[in-house]
């Protein structure tokens, strides 16, 4: 299994050849597992290049850890051809999201729909990431997407439910500050409180991204796009994060108004610039503990 | 059923409902609707559901979306998929019918050869997923007698098609760093045949004469070799069988037989 660390970028076909031909500075990648189902298909052709030079994490979108649905077929097959993924990519990390897209009824929304935090759901969620890991034979990540509604039977957080979902699954947690940041705006709370409240050694890995904004009925709402350039409050944010959180592995994730490859790279070297300022202060204090205990 | 099955259920009904009111928004008693109304918020996720669905239509159809210009391609998308909703995850899989579709859509009628190459491009799209086949078993071949009944395979990735219309001109110019000098004339034509297989990475298209059209959608139809002589002489007469059959092994168009 290959060793995810430093600051990777999501790899999207526009970039193969950029990957391949010039071989950039960049630790690891990461893909959409989806998209990869075919390992026969041209894309994975490529990727079975690419990866001999860097480490791969798996990140799915489909395996609808959310859904109710007992017997569900559409879900049972989507798992099944990830594990067929997975087996043939051996990831350094898999994850998904706290959400749902397949219903009892066959039908299948490709989106990331939002959950209530209710008991019901918590056991429902919990029992499907468990037989996902037993499936996969490893430890999943869950992610948490940005959401535009909140649910009027939804007695704990979204913060809380993740949390217990790691203690009782074992699962670990992907924490994207964007869609923390996203989420904060459109319902209202402090995302420093969302952070403080994660167990610091359930989180995994971190994804930074960009978003759009939408009026609807005359209340702005961040919508979560990941096609600009991550914004400066979830910089901030983000610092915040490594902080708590230390140096875990980020991604700057990249899925729709696909840019040039020098853009997401130099978003990587910002992610980089803040993991070193991190470090330095945290040496520097250690320094001047260490100094003024001597003297 | 559950109480979370059953209010996926409603969320499944408004995302697939069109556009929402009042009277047919069911999530209107399970979300918080202070700020903004049930129609509105549902219409985030209906939307949101939808972009996805086109931008994998998009990487499937990156023609058509060229041809008709990226704001009436997502218009026509939106038609499509309310009226055919993925039924997996597995989205390779989405959006076989769309050149049927188009070839209906009332606003695009005068576009007469979209259908087709939106056919082609699905068939790119196949052949890109396709798996490799091995290479022709030379040695075997001169061991069948010719007493045997001999039928050949196509490789996993060929696909045929034909058309009335030269879409694999049009194909052709609206790629990157398409040649300059392509002649098209949409006036009727005798028809382009076009035989689609990968090597490598690359799926490479090449245009054909009907007799060989023939031969080749005979094997694909899994006739024997008599008979895809048959069909190929139908159409000409004087056609070289084996010029042609050496050609497509050569290529790993064909890529093996059974006896």
């Amino acid at each position: 299994m290959q060793s995810i660390q430093g600051v990777g970028v999501s790899l999207k076909h526009q970039h193969f050849q950029a990957f391949i031909d010039n071989k950039p500075d960049v630790p690891w990648l990461e893909v959409h597992t989806e998209n990869f189902f075919s390992q026969a298909s041209t894309s994975s052709k490529y990727l079975a290049q690419i990866r001999q030079d860097y480490p791969i994490s798996a990140h799915c979108v489909g395996m609808s850890l959310g859904s109710a649905a007992t017997n569900c077929p559409v879900r049972e097959q989507h798992l099944q051809n990830i594990k067929n993924t997975v087996d043939w990519l051996q990831p350094g990390l898999i994850s998904d999201h706290l959400s749902w897209s397949a219903s009892g009824d066959g039908h299948y929304l490709p989106d990331l729909l939002p959950i209530p935090f209710t008991e019901e759901a918590f056991t429902i969620v919990a029992n499907n990431i468990k037989h996902a890991q037993d499936v996969l034979q490893r430890q999943i990540l869950i992610e948490n997407p940005s959401s535009y509604l909140t649910y009027v039977d939804s007695p704990i957080t979204e913060w809380q439910f993740l949390s217990s979902l790691a203690k009782e699954t074992g699962c670990g947690l992907l924490l994207d500050v964007n869609n923390i940041y996203v989420s904060a705006h459109n319902h209202g709370f402090d995302p420093l409180i969302y952070l403080d409240n994660i167990p610091l050694n359930a989180v995994k890995e971190i994804h930074l991204a960009g978003f759009s904004t939408e009026n609807i009925e005359g209340k702005e709402l961040y919508i979560d796009t990941h096609g600009h350039r991550v914004c400066d409050d979830v910089w901030r944010l983000y610092e915040q994060a490594i902080k708590r959180f230390g140096a875990l592995p980020t991604l700057i994730e990249w899925d729709t108004n696909i840019p040039e490859l020098a853009v997401l790279l130099d978003e990587k070297s910002k992610a980089e610039a803040i993991i070193s300022k991190v470090i330095r202060v945290k040496e520097s204090s250690v320094y001047a503990s260490v100094i003024n205990g001597q003297a | 059923m559950s109480k979370l099955a059953e209010l996926q259920a409603n969320f499944i009904h408004d995302c697939l409902s069109g556009p929402l009111t009042p009277d047919n928004t069911l999530m209107a008693n399970d979300i918080d609707t202070q700020n903004i109304s049930a129609q509105g918020l549902m219409g985030i996720y209906q939307n949101s559901a939808i972009a996805n669905i086109t931008n994998s239509l998009s990487l499937s159809y990156p023609v058509i979306e060229k041809l008709v210009g990226s704001d009436f391609f997502r218009a026509m998308c939106k038609q499509y998929i309310v009226n055919h909703w993925p039924t997996s995850g597995n989205m390779d899989d989405y959006g076989e019918s769309f050149s049927s579709f188009l070839a209906k859509f009332e606003q695009a009628k005068h576009l007469n050869y979209l259908e087709d190459v939106a056919q082609l491009e699905w068939l790119f799209h196949q052949s890109s997923l396709a798996h490799d086949s091995r290479h022709f078993d030379w040695t075997n071949l001169e061991k069948v007698a010719s007493s045997d009944t001999l039928t050949f395979l196509l490789s996993p990735s060929v696909s045929i098609m034909s058309s009335t219309m030269p879409i694999d001109k049009i194909w052709l110019m609206n790629q990157i760093n398409a040649p300059e000098n392509i002649e098209l004339s949409l006036d009727g034509d005798s028809g382009t045949f076009i035989v689609l297989f990968r090597q490598g990475l690359k799926i490479e298209m090449m245009t054909v004469v009907a007799s060989e059209f023939m031969f080749l959608q005979s094997i694909e139809n899994g006739h024997d070799f008599e008979v895809a002589i048959e069909s190929a002489k139908a159409v000409d007469a004087n056609i070289s069988i084996d010029h042609y059959l050496k050609k497509y092994i050569e290529l790993g168009v064909i890529y093996g037989f059974s006896v």
